[in-house]
């Protein structure tokens, strides 16, 4: 992979990381006095002489956006205001506790979408097909914090099988990273289907099918690793989609991870928090997008090369 | 001049040709009841005083958590009651009455902003598109959801920003199609023809340029208003959306959630009725994007 392909990539990153810092900067400015709104209410106003000089919010605006990008860049978010310990420290504790989630959910999509996916194209127009076309949509129509109470209302309220709340044993884990993972499965499935069937339509298929290679060796090794490409890019996508999903998902079934943090800070208000959740969501979001990327790079050269074509042009 | 028939298909008699084609192009049969779904859908908000048999915040302290009529409630509530004797009924269709009217709102804001964006991002090219796109980058860069959440803790919540907010869902959609569609309409004969003719940008992308990219724009709006319904519904399911005594389809799933246990019939009604029409509209969305581009059947992504 050449240099200029990955330290593109990684300006663009950058550039959205900023993006993202810049936003919050000034959505903290125009929703009024930081100093006021960070603070609590009992706050003494020694505690916000020192936050004011700590932001340095009595000079120009471009030193106060200077000065917040440096504290940013070193990890100070602030402290939150419920207990004064610093926001970050808060969300990094939450961290393992919502990946476990995550990553049960990530297995649960990809292991139910891109198999089906496959096989529904593989018959197209058939039973199989009609009936996995017909549960996709179904699996991205329902709302996933309605999924989960359908979840809970069956297989904890009525049959006693299930936790409905909190974390501790695989039996926690199972009805959240279920729900997390099937509105994903049901986008991920569709798309294979549709990359698989492309990819079955190009003339180096019926080469090889004209060249005699038997049936299993031609779908296994020509078309499929031909159809991951675009899979790849969409299940890098839907990674935004299983974070945004998490934060209801873990009010739903009261799972301690950043997604309840969220919720609750944003409920009291406890903007430490909340500006590291979503700093932090952001710096996750460009790391995937940089692997995807990266993985597309890898996985097709030609990209790389129309790239180096179009920056030629 | 003789015409061949590309078909085998034997060629229907002619005095009955249009009822063939009739036959021939009626929607199916699901497609049919999404599309009464969202009629009943749009009546029960637009008529929601006339059909709701009680206010929905009429308070009956003594006829609590009533079950449904056909579970052996009161007669009178049709899907029960609430934890402070509201009708569950009447909640629901007024709750439809404000999803609907957000997510609309929502969506003409979030089309028209994103349109005019993409349209100004290909007109001047330049800087100012790469300004647009690299908008457009980051707001599909970041999951919504999140972003709205911080807003909204920010400035506290109330109902034109909840609305503003969830306008800006979905604007770069818009943008990358109608930013598209116009580069490949300004590389076409009709619109250098119109230009050469002297006459004004604004005029050339309201009357020929725009009416050519509307039913690309509706297709775009059938995958887009699911997603805000979900949006407004999860906002207010978390407590951060439309706020009480208001009503939305989420609110109510959230309010029935403390009662799952005991009175599912206060939450799933809801629930029920945002899942219905997301897939309705998804179902008919599909249907139309087959109707507009043949050659996509049954390949749909």
């Amino acid at each position: 992979m050449k240099l200029t392909f990955v330290l593109t990539k990684l300006a663009r990153g950058a550039l959205t990381l900023l993006l993202a810092v810049t936003f919050v900067f000034i959505v903290l400015r125009a929703s009024g006095d930081p100093a006021q709104i960070m603070m609590s209410d009992e706050a003494s106003p020694d505690a916000i002489a020192r936050f004011r000089e700590r932001w340095g919010l009595d000079r120009s605006y471009l030193e106060q956006y200077l000065t917040y990008l440096s504290a940013i860049a070193q990890g100070d978010f602030g402290l939150s205001f419920r207990d004064g310990r610093p926001a970050l420290e808060l969300v990094m504790e939450r961290v393992p506790v919502t990946l476990l989630l995550g990553s049960a959910a990530f297995m649960i999509t990809l292991v139910l979408g891109i198999p089906s996916g496959i096989f529904a194209a593989l018959s197209r127009g058939k039973l199989v097909d009609q009936l996995t076309m017909s549960a996709t949509i179904f699996g991205h129509s329902v709302p996933n914090f309605f999924l989960g109470i359908i979840l809970i209302l069956v297989f904890s309220m009525t049959l006693r099988w299930l936790p409905s709340s909190g974390t501790g044993t695989i039996w926690h884990l199972l009805m959240p990273a279920i729900t997390l993972g099937t509105g994903a499965a049901a986008t991920i499935a569709r798309f294979t289907r549709s990359s698989v069937l492309d990819v079955l339509h190009q003339p180096f298929m019926r080469t090889a099918k004209a060249k005699g290679i038997p049936y299993d060796r031609r779908v296994l090794l020509h078309a499929l690793p031909n159809a991951a490409i675009p899979v790849v890019t969409v299940v890098g996508m839907r990674i935004g989609g299983l974070i945004g999903g998490a934060v209801t998902i873990e009010t739903v079934f009261a799972w301690p991870g950043v997604g309840l943090l969220l919720v609750n800070s944003v409920n009291q208000r406890d903007l430490a928090v909340v500006q590291a959740v979503v700093l932090l969501i952001a710096l996750t979001m460009v790391v995937v997008n940089l692997c995807v990327d990266l993985a597309y790079g890898w996985l097709d050269p030609r990209i790389e090369l129309h790239n180096k074509r179009a920056a030629k042009a | 001049m003789t015409t061949i028939p590309l078909s085998s298909a034997p060629i229907p008699l002619r005095r009955l040709g249009w009822l063939t084609r009739l036959w021939k192009t009626r929607p199916p049969v699901v497609i049919g009841l999404s599309i009464i779904w969202l009629v009943v859908v749009l009546i029960a908000a637009v008529f929601a005083e006339v059909l709701a048999p009680h206010g929905y915040a009429d308070q009956s302290l003594l006829k609590r958590l009533q079950p449904p009529a056909f579970l052996g409630g009161l007669p009178d509530y049709l899907l029960g009651t609430d934890g402070l004797g509201r009708d569950v009924f009447s909640r629901v269709i007024y709750a439809m009455r404000t999803s609907i009217v957000i997510a609309v709102m929502g969506t003409v804001i979030s089309a028209s902003v994103g349109t005019a964006l993409g349209i100004i991002a290909a007109h001047f090219r330049g800087w100012v598109d790469d300004l647009i796109m690299m908008l457009v980058d980051f707001q599909a860069a970041i999951p919504f959801l999140i972003v709205a959440l911080a807003v909204l803790a920010f400035f506290g919540n109330n109902f034109v920003l909840l609305v503003v907010l969830i306008g800006l869902f979905g604007w770069d959609g818009y943008a990358r199609i109608a930013r598209g569609l116009v580069l490949s309409t300004n590389g076409q004969g009709y619109a250098f023809a119109i230009r050469t003719l002297g006459v004004h940008p604004a005029r050339v992308y309201f009357r020929h340029v725009l009416p050519n990219m509307l039913s690309i724009i509706m297709v775009q709006i059938t995958l887009n208003f699911p997603e805000i319904i979900l949006l407004e519904t999860s906002l207010s399911f978390l407590g951060l959306g439309v706020q009480p005594p208001g009503t939305s389809l989420g609110l109510l799933l959230g309010e029935g959630r403390n009662y799952l246990a005991t009175a599912w019939w206060i939450g799933i009604p809801a629930g029920v009725v945002i899942f219905l029409t997301t897939l309705a509209i998804s179902l008919v969305g599909d249907w139309l994007r087959d109707m507009l581009d043949p050659n996509l059947k049954g390949e749909i992504a």
